[in-house]
């Protein structure tokens, strides 16, 4: 058993039995994961922020960050593992993106991640399957590459699938 | 949700708290005092010879990496300025109250830690955007002080997270420190200020404690302060760094506006500053890291 741990802005993908990808504690960031039933392999990215173009030596630095930079480097790291380049027939899911009220909309980062992330992918002719995302909670999400189910938590809430 | 049978009182709380030391309780004293010169800092430390030890740990350690090894106190507190050399002095001394698990909480070991640390980090970025003049260090100090009630109100909060999440949801109490007034009769700001007073800490210090979620209700000359300090909490939360169910449970006040200037970029901003920031402070602060 080996665990990929992603911190903010990291991607990792992984196609060994036995392996589990995960990060912790979203907050207002988002992850992506990409699903590819064909060659078993699991994606993630840890998408903090919606626009790289605030900071490009960021996204140099830990293409992960933004939500423009982040899927189409995840996408490449899919087709590296045998992913068809068209990516068809990939399962998408998407967690977190947590809010906290501002009626002056400023800190709204979680709508505005999940806003950017789905515009990209809807550019791309593609859209996640299932998500579990928004509300004012963090999650932890884990998915194990043997089952690619998708495993989110909370403290005190407890543990659920999507 | 009904007060529990017999909470403690908090002043056997208080009490029971572990002392700051003499040397981090001084140093917090001078950075409140604008008049405050570089020398006192510098005087401090080196009459603690533990904290003296950590400050040329600290200083020489690869993320500070000095071109030449660092062998004074007086280079090493210009090198890394005060702001760090407090965080050092607070966090060795609080270190046993500050890497509490936080169960009551359902939080890991370290996780009120880096907390604490992120929002300190995101408090000094955010008053870069103030309307007016406010102190950078004790913004700092404040934010990585500012939670220092959960640690001790904590326990007494065990097994009550799903209950309070519930009545969160339902809309019969408004956020967690509400549920944490109705469970024990106090909260962890008012724990947390008793505590702050306890320890001597200058009023601005005890006003960020006490009123971090409720800055509108701080007296007016620490006003922005405390808004920068309830900002870089939020920041933090947002950001994932929190300290277990009550993450994200509170209620920003958008009064904020009046003290700070701030569009959905600049905060991004904020965010990426306070992240390379933490990362490089994390490592050093503590001899039991847990970086995230």
């Amino acid at each position: 058993m080996k665990d990929i741990v992603l911190g903010i802005g990291d991607l990792g993908v992984a196609s060994t039995a036995g392996t589990t990808i995960k990060t912790y504690a979203l907050g207002s960031c988002v992850a992506i994961i990409f699903l590819d039933p064909k060659t078993r392999c699991a994606g993630m990215a840890h998408i903090a922020l919606p626009d790289s173009s605030i900071n490009p030596e960021m996204r140099r630095k830990r293409i992960g960050y933004f939500a423009d930079s982040a899927i189409p480097a995840l996408l490449e790291a899919m087709v590296r593992n045998g992913t068809h380049p068209t990516a068809k027939g990939m399962i998408i899911k998407l967690v977190g993106g947590a809010s906290i009220m501002d009626n002056n909309q400023t800190f709204n980062i979680g709508k505005r991640n999940l806003l950017a992330i789905k515009k990209i992918l809807w550019t791309r002719g593609m859209g996640a399957l299932a998500e579990d995302t928004g509300e004012n909670f963090s999650r932890t999400v884990a998915v194990p590459v043997d089952t690619g189910e998708v495993i989110i938590s909370c403290p005190g809430r407890g543990q659920w699938k999507i | 949700m009904k007060k529990m049978t017999a909470p403690p009182p908090l002043t056997r709380l208080v009490q029971r708290a572990p002392m700051l030391s003499y040397s981090a309780s001084n140093l917090l004293q001078v950075m409140t005092t604008a008049s405050h010169e570089l020398e006192d800092v510098i005087r401090l430390v080196k009459h603690d010879s533990i904290l003296t030890a950590q400050v040329l740990r600290v200083v020489n350690s690869p993320v500070f990496a000095p071109l030449q090894p660092i062998t004074t106190i007086e280079r090493a507190v210009l090198y890394l300025g005060e702001k760090i050399i407090v965080g050092i002095a607070v966090a060795d001394s609080a270190v046993k109250l500050l890497h509490t698990r936080l169960e009551g909480y359902e939080a890991k070991q370290g996780d009120l830690w880096r907390h604490d640390l992120f929002t300190a980090i995101a408090s000094r970025e955010v008053i870069r955007y103030a309307k007016n003049e406010i102190d950078a260090g004790v913004a700092f100090t404040g934010g990585l002080l500012h939670d220092i009630g959960k640690a001790i109100i904590s326990d007494c909060l065990a097994g009550t997270s799903r209950e309070v999440l519930y009545r969160i949801e339902q809309g019969v109490v408004s956020d967690y420190i509400t549920a944490e007034q109705e469970l024990l009769g106090y909260d962890h700001a008012v724990a947390g200020s008793e505590l702050a007073v306890h320890w001597g800490l200058p009023e601005a210090l005890q006003a960020v404690v006490r009123y971090h979620h409720q800055p509108e209700l701080a007296p007016k000359e620490y006003r922005g302060l405390v808004y920068a300090v309830h900002l870089g909490d939020i920041i933090a939360m947002m950001w994932g760094q929190d300290t277990g169910s009550d993450g994200m449970q509170y209620q920003l006040d958008t009064r904020y506006t009046a003290y700070f200037e701030i569009s959905p970029e600049q905060l991004a901003m904020i965010m990426l500053t306070a992240q390379d920031a933490f990362e490089e402070i994390n490592q050093d602060f503590l001899p039991s890291k847990e970086a995230k």
